[in-house]
């Protein structure tokens, strides 16, 4: 059970956790973020000699097991990342989870993608609209875009093209996407 | 063109969704050990995901490593620890659950088998206590076929007598030699328990006390009807009124002789029974010696007078002579033949045929 559990996906998981109150799937899913939990919150216990992981983390699980089945989720990992700074930035009070506006049309985006990856029809329609708001981005932007995405060139590659950092280089990245993204949608409305 | 159609596929790429880098993963992307199209797909999801660029940028610090792995595997083990033992918990208690129903259901069920139980018995006792009464029933017509017999035996015995009485005071008043024919009856009314030898010896007594009474009382008379008719001889002139008296003395004598043969032939049937021309006294007689037979418990004698009367007499005598042969039947051991007789009982339909019935009944 717990293998087939492993292969499924985060929506499935917590639509699991949600309709059948299976408590192991909702284990999968912690395991799944575990690491990276611990990892995004090493800084603030290095920094806070206070926090406790023996207390820290399961609070944090607790947190995120109530919050599970009640908020809605796009995508787990801005609402781990939402539930942790919640809890690191005030203790005492739990804040809903919102899923941001640019985070939710990524995920629109992504969902048709994926679903027209065997409808060619629908493939060559996104990919021309692609085209179209490519054409509208910034030339830097749209560069940066091309030479990481079409010509696969990794951060460190593009870093010591462009004379950044990694982190400035994704960031750009990230902006030009959410840029793109915002096209893409609006050419959908317009349309 | 070619080329052109291959980037625009990788365009598409832009915005497919790639999942989280794995625990695996992560430390392998930190030293550099993955492919480059493995690289590409973590960098393309690290461009989106806030939560693993950030973590890749806590492990790129030094001295983070060791504790994150330590953690990590911690925060494991404490998830996989914390939901298994719940499943298993919620396991036992389903399963403690279910056997606590079927507990329950067993112990509903054997209640109820038990009440079950408890009810049929109850209903079984009952129809025992009703049938009871079958049982004394059936004893009773076990043991006393001798005291059936006497019941109905003494019934009409009793039943007898009055008629007995009434024909002879009837005699009485009429006749003189009447006292001979009321001794057999009283010694018929009064069956002691003598034996039916010395019964029959003064019953010869008397027999042949009253033939000698009949017989002087005939001669009496011839003498005296001669002495008239000498009489007469003599003295003819006188003699018309006197005969009117002799044919009065005449009829007187053949009354008498009537009268007299009356009481004989009930003695002469005690004797020798089959000479008995009337039929009802001598049925009756027989009847009664026949019961007497019974009662004293000599069934063979009895059973053949029975038979007598069944085969010569006539009316209700031949009905009580069934019935009896049927009680003697049975008090035998002879069933079949009783059952036989008790049926010819009923058939006749006479007043006996409600107790042949029952006797049928209870065989």
């Amino acid at each position: 059970m717990h293998q087939q559990l492993t292969s499924l996906s985060d929506k499935e998981l917590i639509s699991r956790t949600r309709k059948q109150k299976d408590r192991e799937s909702e284990g999968v899913l912690m395991d799944r973020y575990s690491h990276l939990l611990v990892a995004i919150t090493l800084p603030q216990l290095q920094k806070n000699p206070s926090l406790d992981p023996n207390i820290v983390f399961p609070t944090l699980l607790q947190r995120l097991s109530a919050s599970l089945r009640t908020q809605s989720i796009y995508k787990a990992n801005e609402w781990i990342m939402h539930t942790q700074r919640a809890y690191l930035n005030n203790q005492e009070k739990a804040t809903p989870f919102y899923p941001s506006r640019e985070a939710r049309d990524l995920l629109h985006i992504e969902n048709k993608v994926d679903k027209a990856s065997t409808n060619t029809i629908d493939r060559q329609e996104i990919i021309l609209r692609l085209e179209q708001a490519l054409q509208r981005l910034a030339p830097e932007e749209k560069e940066l875009l091309d030479e990481f995405y079409v010509e696969q060139k990794s951060f460190s590659d593009l870093a010591a093209a462009k004379g950044w950092n990694r982190d400035k280089v994704r960031n750009q990245l990230k902006a030009a996407k959410a840029k793109l993204a915002k096209l893409f949608i609006n050419q959908a409305y317009v349309k | 063109m070619l080329s052109n159609s291959d980037n625009s596929d990788k365009v598409i790429k832009i915005f497919s969704g790639i999942r989280c880098v794995s625990k695996d993963q992560l430390p392998r992307y930190l030293d550099g050990r993955l492919t480059d199209v493995e690289k590409h797909l973590v960098e393309q999801h690290l461009t989106d995901c806030d939560l693993c660029f950030e973590a890749l940028q806590a492990l790129e610090k030094e001295g983070n490593m060791d504790k994150y792995t330590d953690l990590t595997g911690k925060l494991q083990r404490y998830i996989q620890q914390s939901i298994r033992p719940v499943s298993q918990e919620q396991k036992v208690l389903q399963y403690t659950r279910k056997e606590r129903t079927k507990e329950n259901l067993l112990v509903y069920f054997w209640v109820l088998a038990f009440a079950i139980l408890g009810v049929s018995g109850v209903y079984v006792l009952k129809g025992h206590m009703r049938n009871n009464p079958t049982i004394p029933r059936l004893m009773v017509s076990a043991i006393p076929p001798a005291e059936a017999e006497k019941m109905p035996a003494t019934e009409p015995a009793v039943t007898s007598q009055p008629i007995i009485a009434a024909n002879h005071t009837s005699s009485v008043s009429n006749t003189a030699p009447a006292p001979a024919a009321a001794a057999p009856a009283s010694a018929a009314a009064a069956p002691a328990a003598v034996d039916s030898a010395k019964i029959k010896l003064l019953a010869a007594e008397r027999a042949a006390k009253r033939k000698a009474q009949a017989d002087s009382a005939l001669k009496a008379s011839q003498a005296a009807a001669e002495a008239r008719k000498q009489d007469s001889l003599k003295k003819l002139a006188e003699e018309k009124a006197k005969k009117d008296q002799e044919a009065e003395a005449a009829a007187k004598a053949a009354k008498e002789k009537e009268k007299e043969k009356e009481p004989e032939p009930a003695p002469k049937k005690e004797e020798k029974k089959e000479d008995a021309p009337p039929p009802t006294n001598s049925d009756e007689n027989l009847y009664k010696a026949a019961l007497q037979f019974q009662q004293q418990g000599n069934l063979s004698e009895a059973m053949d007078r029975y038979k007598r009367i069944e085969a010569n007499g006539s009316g209700k005598y031949v009905e009580m002579a069934r019935y009896q042969l049927g009680i003697c039947y049975r008090s035998k051991g002879q069933s079949a033949r009783a059952r036989r007789m008790f049926k010819e009982v009923v058939r006749m339909n006479g007043s006996l045929k409600a107790a042949a019935q029952q006797a049928l009944d209870t065989m």
